[in-house]
């Protein structure tokens, strides 16, 4: 199998002081990986104990691309994440022979892949775009999308545990009866559930699984105790950043819009502060929520939704075939009055 | 011849009288110096400490956010007195988890308190654990009702707290339960208060 050399990065040994060099003989060691799923390319970030060399190969059939360390071994603290966002399929650590490597699957929209590194903390960042592969989204067909988050699940996160069953469950029963509900009777509307089994995802998944499919509209389910509903927004407080980050050069004066790019993570909410209210408020009364106003907190799962986004909280002992009929006729009413 | 006169000074019974009180006075200035330097030191010594003692083991009543049908309520309560706001507002968080309700509530009942730190510029950190490993299981409205009952027990207790951050042994985390974002500062929000 050809390969082609993509980047090699010696200029880290020959800025970085004494330290680098240190560690460079030591090859390359991975903390934390991180992903990010956006419209136009999936973002992969390798954070390292320190700044080493490093090679990016991309495979000869384009569906793997390989990082390893120029110099000595490479190593990982980390879990590899599973993406499936359509670009990337999943990022592995492979042992051959004597050494070790980092294999990111490629999925069959992935086109071109782009590699940089960042300082403070020392990191790999590698960018695949979307391809001409890409499959044309669900906007391209004029259907709006709407994304439905079942949530917990895994064989860690179960959510609550009650004698009614386990939330993880529930949610994952209640977004496919929304899901039948809303199809049956809008057929301008296209539904995606974030998972479709029992699977471990991270908040940050849910949110990229939205955005790079194009989400108009959000829906994360939880479950509690009793036989209310309630319904949450972000805090709007919790805005963007107050003032952008002021553009700086990297050590190898890459272009710092990238790094921009990844600090804007986590406050697409900001943005559809308003959209997110309106959809709060209709099921909210729907609901019969008290007051009819969705209650607003620092929710760690919709605050880097590019969409209109909500949390319904569905009592476990609710009438779940109500709660779905319900939450789907203001999902659909929402989206008729903002088209 | 001579003559020998002998003249009696005048005021001499005068004089005998000035010096016998000028002695008397100089006396009694004496024993008063003398018991002023030994003696009332020696009253304050035994009397500062027990007023100290006392005021330090004279509860302060503070009022808790306490978890109650799903909504905060004010609940007072005596904690002993510290010597700094820091200390102090560790006694206030240690007043909730003690509290026969507060200890039984969603997420309070799953996790110790490890430390509070007050930084310089009003922010406090709560560092908490999970109690034997636990995992702490919640809705996200018991979430959100268990961390604002921390940052309004303190808020509303410490002018000097100005915000409230959370830690999990010692470090940053996203979430305590799966819902609410951890990676920022909280205000109180009395909102969330039974009136």
């Amino acid at each position: 199998m050809r390969k082609h050399l993509i980047l090699l990065f010696i200029a880290v040994l020959m800025l970085a002081p004494r330290a680098d060099a240190v560690s460079s003989e030591k090859g390359l060691m991975v903390k934390n990986v991180r992903f990010f799923s956006y419209a136009a390319f999936t973002r992969i970030v390798f954070e390292l104990d320190a700044a080493a060399p490093y090679v990016v190969m991309k495979s000869d059939d384009g569906r793997s691309v390989t990082l390893s360390a120029y110099n000595g071994p490479l190593s990982a603290t980390a879990s590899m994440p599973a993406v499936r966002d359509g670009v990337v399929k999943t990022v592995e650590l492979r042992q051959e022979s004597s050494r070790s490597t980092i294999v990111l699957q490629l999925d069959a929209a992935a086109g071109e892949v782009k590699d940089f590194v960042l300082r403070g903390p020392d990191r790999i960042v590698l960018d695949v775009m979307k391809g001409a592969g890409a499959a044309p989204t669900v906007q391209a067909e004029r259907r709006k999308l709407i994304v439905l988050d079942p949530g917990h699940g895994g064989g860690k996160d179960a959510g609550l545990v009650t004698a009614q069953g386990q939330e993880k469950a529930m949610t994952l029963e209640l977004a496919v009866a929304i899901k039948r509900q809303l199809l049956k009777k809008n057929a301008e509307l296209a539904v995606i559930l974030t998972r479709e089994r029992d699977q471990t995802l991270s908040l940050d998944d849910r949110a990229g699984v939205a955005n790079a499919a194009g989400a108009v509209l959000f829906v994360s389910l939880h479950a509690a105790l009793g036989a209310g509903s309630r319904v949450y927004i972000v805090d709007p407080d919790e805005g963007p950043l107050a003032t952008a980050p002021a553009a700086h050069k990297t050590f190898l004066d890459f272009d710092a819009g990238n790094e921009q790019q990844e600090r804007v993570w986590g406050s697409q909410q900001a943005s559809h502060t308003k959209a997110s209210g309106e959809l709060g408020r209709r099921l909210a009364l729907q609901l019969g929520m008290p007051g009819g106003e969705p209650v607003q907190a620092p929710l760690a799962g919709l605050k880097a939704v590019d969409a209109a986004a909500v949390v319904v909280e569905v009592g476990m002992g609710q009438d779940r075939s109500w709660v779905a009929e319900t939450v789907a006729e203001g999902i659909a009413s929402y989206v008729r009055e903002n088209r | 011849m001579s003559e020998r006169i002998d003249r009696k000074i005048p005021g001499d019974w005068l004089l005998t009288v000035v010096a016998v009180a000028l002695a008397a006075v100089l006396c009694i200035g004496g024993v008063l110096w003398w018991r002023m330097r030994a003696a009332p030191p020696a009253t304050n010594a035994a009397q500062q400490p027990a007023t100290a003692a006392q005021r330090l083991n004279e509860p302060l009543v503070i009022t808790l956010s306490v978890p109650v049908d799903g909504l905060l309520v004010a609940v007072q309560a005596p904690v002993t007195r510290q010597p700094d706001t820091q200390s102090l507002a560790r006694e206030s968080l240690a007043a909730l988890f003690a509290d026969p309700t507060g200890s039984k509530a969603p997420v309070l009942k799953d996790l110790r308190l490890r430390g509070v730190y007050l930084d310089a510029v009003g922010t406090c950190y709560i560092d908490l654990a999970p109690v034997e490993q636990r995992e702490v299981r919640a809705s996200v409205w018991e979430e959100l009702i268990a961390l604002y009952a921390m940052v309004n027990t303190l808020s509303q207790n410490f002018e000097e707290i100005r915000q409230v951050r959370f830690l999990v042994d010692g470090r940053e985390v996203q979430t305590l339960a799966g819902h609410i974002e951890l990676s920022r500062k909280f205000t109180k929000r009395m909102d969330l208060v039974k009136q």
